[in-house]
């Protein structure tokens, strides 16, 4: 009896095992045309940076679908793109092993990501030593595409560029209105954020021949402001360049209100000043100034709205600068696939080097963007992205966030108010 | 630097210094009885802060009218917190010249306060625009924020009244007396616990003084006490613990080193300066500008 029954399962397990052959080998026969194309992504689905991860993540999946509705990637047989996410958590160690496996076991032809730059820094290492291609929507520490590698092609602006911006606005609009603007008063917090801030002001104020007449750190927890108020008023810099968290910001804008200081403009770098909560709290106060972003809602770009729409109706919020980034990166891996023809990633990576995609060539991931073109220069960094200069403007009652500069994607009917008021 | 920045430096620094000094009022006064450090004092300041806060906001009503109603309210949050919650350990620990278990349970009272705030209404900032809100009184060119004109000014009445309470009334004579010698006091025929809630009680009641002095200008969020903490710790210290001038004098102190010193220096350098003057005074009078060398 026993025999009968290891008989009988030692037939069941060569039955099982044929099948499971013949059924991978349709597998094989079907992978011989690639009919899907794996994309690795890399993102932080947990941790502190759990909820932007997850914005990366829908914008990633709706650029695909499109996509793939569109006939996915016509030089292949009209493949389609299948994405694969792995949580990094936020956390390097845990973005370097998510790395070796989405190229080892996954056999993906191309990573994206990682969100946080501390994740991006060394997974990018990972993909550089295996020779494939690592694209990184938005992490902004310079570093990343200054390491000289050849695999690494980097979308957002970089960290230093934040700044360069804030000074081609002033450059623009001392010759657009003829006012004179002499001297700066840099104002930040104390932290690491503000300190490195401070030192790139520092650099392009000597550039441009501005007089730094203040240079105040305070710390952000500060219980009153008004000392550093009072400074600002004393020295009477033509313009006030900050860089705050949401609760020194909201305390130092409503304090130079009731101190009556005036500037011909003062500039916000992000952070605090695009919290809502900066627009909420300080009101009246808060009109007229500006701050710095890589994306809004609001750009001249008639694609945004209809997009942008989608985009909440299924995920509940709106676009933001980051998921747009997101969005327009698989058009860009698309591109380059199109190009390539092929899954091989050193020709993938040599036709994502040679990328040039514009707005108005019907590729719906570019033409929402604040600049006009995505093209990498020799250090895998898009030469052409940009940031944007928005200001605070009472809209019917509302004090909403308006693009103002580079004014070719203003939002339409609104031009920057320089000098303030 | 001229004359007239120094002036308007000196005005906003007294201003400043008052609140801060009203906020430390309340501390001192509690520890002057008591003999505990309270910890949960900058939550306090926070539950004052967000009833105010609500109160403005849900009714419109000017700040100071919310007086009406934030001092008895957190006067009876005091007592209650006291009485339920401090005095079994106080008497538990009736034999021991320094009670530290009741400063564990302030600490606990602290991290359970600001984390109910942060479950009830959010980590996010909140501003009330009141009546006073960005209001200015110009005196010459100089000008004093309404705001922290009217803290000044409520300061000084808080800090007249809280002197005559002690000096003048049965109540502030059983506190003075259990805050000299509780032992004698209770000899005497006062309930020393009573005593102590009401101390409790008042101590909280300035707190929601302060709220109430703060919100037209400051912003409130579920941890804003610890802002004010450390501040109301040093401003105790160095006044003398225990002691009301003492209280209003190192307020006014840290709020002119704060904003004088701020003209000539980068203001995260100020905090410096703060501490340095803070050792200088416990260096050279270790009870404090108006303590009293007194074995507690």
């Amino acid at each position: 009896m026993k025999r009968v029954f290891r008989h009988t399962l030692k037939g069941v397990v060569v039955f099982g095992l044929s099948v499971l052959l013949v059924l991978s080998a349709g597998q094989a026969s079907k992978a011989a045309g690639p009919k899907e194309i794996k994309i690795g992504n890399i993102l932080p689905l947990s941790g502190p940076s759990a909820s932007v991860g997850l914005q990366n993540k829908q914008a990633v999946e709706l650029a695909t679908e499109k996509i793939n509705a569109a006939g996915g990637i016509k030089s292949l047989g009209g493949a389609k793109l299948v994405n694969v996410f792995t949580d990094s958590k936020g956390d390097p160690n845990v973005g370097v092993t998510a790395a070796e496996q989405l190229i080892n076991t996954e056999k993906v032809v191309l990573i994206s990501g990682a969100w946080n730059s501390a994740v991006t820094y060394p997974s990018t290492q990972v993909a550089e030593r295996y020779q494939v291609p690592y694209v990184v929507p938005v992490s902004v520490a310079d570093k990343i595409t200054e390491r000289g590698f050849k695999y690494t092609f980097r979308i957002a602006a970089k960290d230093s560029w934040w700044t360069d911006y804030q000074f081609k606005f002033l450059e623009e609009q001392k010759k657009l209105t003829g006012t004179k603007i002499e001297t700066m008063a840099f104002v930040y917090e104390n932290g690491d954020w503000g300190t490195g801030m401070a030192k790139q002001w520092h650099e392009r104020a000597k550039k441009f021949g501005y007089k730094v007449v203040l240079d105040e750190a305070y710390p952000s927890t500060a219980s009153d402001l008004t000392p550093v108020v009072m400074k600002i008023k004393t020295k009477k810099p033509d313009v006030i360049l900050l860089t705050s968290n949401a609760a020194d910001a909201i305390l130092l804008t409503n304090t130079m209100a009731t101190m009556k200081v005036k500037a011909k403009a003062i500039i916000g770098t992000g952070g605090g000043h695009a919290d809502p909560a900066f627009r909420k709290n300080t009101g009246k106060n808060c009109e007229y100034m500006f701050d710095v972003v890589e994306w809004e809602t609001d750009l001249g770009r008639p694609q945004i709205p209809a997009l942008n729409a989608e985009f909440k109706k299924r995920y509940g919020y709106d676009l933001a600068g980051e998921s747009v980034d997101a969005f327009a990166s698989v058009y860009v891996i698309a591109d380059a696939l199109e190009r390539a023809k092929s899954t091989d990633p050193k020709k993938i990576r040599d036709a994502l080097a040679a990328t040039k995609l514009c707005v108005g060539q019907g590729k719906l991931g570019i033409d929402i963007l604040s600049y006009d073109c995505i093209e990498f220069d020799k250090t895998g960094q898009n030469k052409h992205a940009g940031i944007v200069l928005v200001q605070f403007r009472d809209v019917k009652g509302t004090m909403e966030r308006v693009t103002v500069f580079p004014t070719k994607v203003a939002r339409p009917g609104f031009k920057a108010v320089f000098p303030m008021p | 630097m001229d004359f007239d920045i120094i002036l308007q430096a000196i005005i906003n620094g007294l201003l400043t210094g008052s609140y801060y000094g009203l906020a430390a009022l309340g501390l001192t006064l509690i520890f002057g009885v008591i003999k505990v450090i309270n910890f949960a004092h900058g939550s306090l300041l926070m539950v004052g802060m967000f009833t105010a806060y609500w109160i403005v906001k849900l009714t419109g009503w000017n700040p100071y009218a919310a007086l009406l109603v934030v001092v008895p309210l957190l006067f009876l949050f005091g007592y209650g917190l006291q009485g339920f919650l401090i005095k079994p350990v106080l008497i538990a620990q009736r034999d021991v010249r320094e009670p530290t278990e009741v400063i564990i349970v302030t600490t606990g009272v602290w991290y359970i306060l600001d984390n109910l705030a942060l479950m009830l209404f959010g980590a996010e900032y909140r501003v009330v625009q009141t009546s006073v809100s960005g209001q200015i009184f110009m005196l010459g060119d100089y000008i004093f924020p309404k705001p922290q004109l009217y803290g000044f000014i409520i300061t000084a009445a808080t800090s007249f009244l809280l002197v005559w309470f002690l000096k003048y009334t049965k109540m502030g004579k059983a506190i003075r007396a259990a805050s000299l010698d509780r032992d004698a006091a209770s000899l005497m025929g006062i309930n020393q616990y009573r005593v102590y809630n009401i101390a409790f009680g008042i101590g909280a009641a300035i707190a929601g003084i302060v709220g109430c002095v703060l919100i037209p200008f400051y912003y409130v969020f579920p941890t804003v006490g610890v802002v004010f903490d450390v501040k109301c710790f040093i401003i105790v210290v160095l006044g003398g613990l225990g002691s009301i001038p003492g209280a209003l004098v190192g307020g006014a102190i840290i709020g002119l080193i704060e904003s004088i010193f701020a003209q000539f220096i980068a203001s995260t350098w100020t905090e410096l300066i703060v501490y340095v003057v803070f050792l200088a005074v416990l260096f050279i009078r270790p009870a404090g500008l108006f303590g009293e060398k007194r074995d507690w």
